[in-house]
């Protein structure tokens, strides 16, 4: 079951602190889709998300997350 | 000086003075610190610049929002360790001091300013820790720690920064942690040089089996002198590996000293083997 999480709302840094916070929570393998507002969040949570070893995609404006 | 300024200044002196004196009348009902929940979300952007680092994580925040803390010492090295360790969410910070905020303090005791001299250090530096963070509940204790009141001191705490400023201390601090268990991290410093040792009782090398006597000749901050960024960055280094010892996070300094030379800006690391007849820890 995949995982959602709203930081339309958010700026740096909270957007990947509430991000990398529900990615702890999860298990292994488990999916987290998150929906970010189009600029700095969507280009700095996929790349943070890369670099702690999850996998990524971007699809508009929702990224898909699967913890490593 | 503007007119506005000086007005300014006054105003926050009385507010420092005010929560000063707060702190040493006899609470009728204390009031409650306004969250305890270091990841509710009031507080989540407080600690937000270490939760995104890598090695920081829920459990971190949470350990050090769980823990208890006391300080020897609201002077030079206590500022910057019980600022940091107050700004990174460590819930509970007992400081102990006896002595007053003094003209001479303030070139390298950062959490004293010159509106407070006379004020007894414990009070002014709790003060200023609720102002930094009201979700650490920092607890003045105005004493000098001794042989005999120190175990009753650091009873519950789950870790002891020692930024004391004697041998005479520091080894009571060292006994009264031995015989409880309670992680320590030591730290002196003189002139432009200083240490840091982490101390995990029965684990590894104890202040004591480092240095087994005071050095004969010991000088004191008043007769030798000691440089403000010295100080704050022995007093970081200290905050630092009481932030390792509490969450687990990095590598901390155990059975060993960190000899700092900031002079010719050198930092050598030395071992140090438990001694079997240390009068400290052997018996612990």
């Amino acid at each position: 079951m995949t995982r959602t999480l709203d930081i339309t709302g958010l700026t740096c840094p909270m957007t990947w602190v509430k991000t990398k916070l529900e990615l702890e929570r999860m298990a292994p393998g488990e999916e987290l889709a998150v929906r970010c507002r189009e600029g700095e969040a969507l280009e700095n949570v996929p790349r943070s998300a890369r670099e702690a070893g999850h996998a990524v995609s971007v699809e508009g404006t929702t990224i898909r997350i699967v913890r490593a | 000086m503007s007119s506005s300024r000086r007005s300014f200044l006054r105003e926050l002196t009385g507010a420092v003075r005010d929560v000063a004196a707060a702190a040493q009348a006899p609470a009728e009902e204390p009031a409650p610190p306004p969250s305890r929940d270091p990841l509710a979300d009031a507080s989540l952007e407080r600690y937000s610049r270490q939760l995104v680092m890598p090695e920081w994580s829920e459990a971190a925040q949470r350990a050090l929002s769980d823990a208890s803390v006391i300080v020897v010492g609201a002077g030079a090295l206590g500022s910057p360790v019980a600022m940091y360790l107050a700004g990174a969410g460590v819930g509970r910070l007992g400081i102990v001091d006896n002595d007053d905020v003094e003209l001479s303090n303030l070139h390298r005791q950062l959490l004293h300013f010159t509106p407070d001299l006379g004020v007894p250090k414990a009070h002014s530096a709790a003060a200023k820790l609720g102002f930094l963070n009201p979700e650490v509940v920092a607890e003045p204790y105005q004493v000098r720690l001794d042989a005999a009141n120190a175990p009753g001191l650091i009873e519950g705490a789950d870790l002891v920064v020692d930024c004391s400023d004697s041998f005479a201390t520091r080894y009571d601090v060292n006994a009264a942690c031995c015989a409880a268990r309670i992680p320590l991290v030591e730290a002196g410093v003189l002139g432009m040089s200083g240490l840091v040792m982490g101390i995990r009782p029965c684990e590894g090398a104890c202040y004591r089996c480092a240095f087994p006597e005071p050095p004969p000749d010991a000088p004191s901050c008043a007769t030798a002198g000691v440089l403000g960024p010295a100080a704050g960055v022995i007093g970081s280094l200290q905050a630092l590996e009481a932030l390792k010892l509490l969450t687990g996070v990095g590598e901390p300094l155990v059975g060993a000293f960190l000899q700092v030379d900031l002079a010719l800006l050198s930092f050598l690391r030395v071992s140090v083997q438990r001694r079997a007849d240390c009068p400290d820890c052997a018996g612990a």
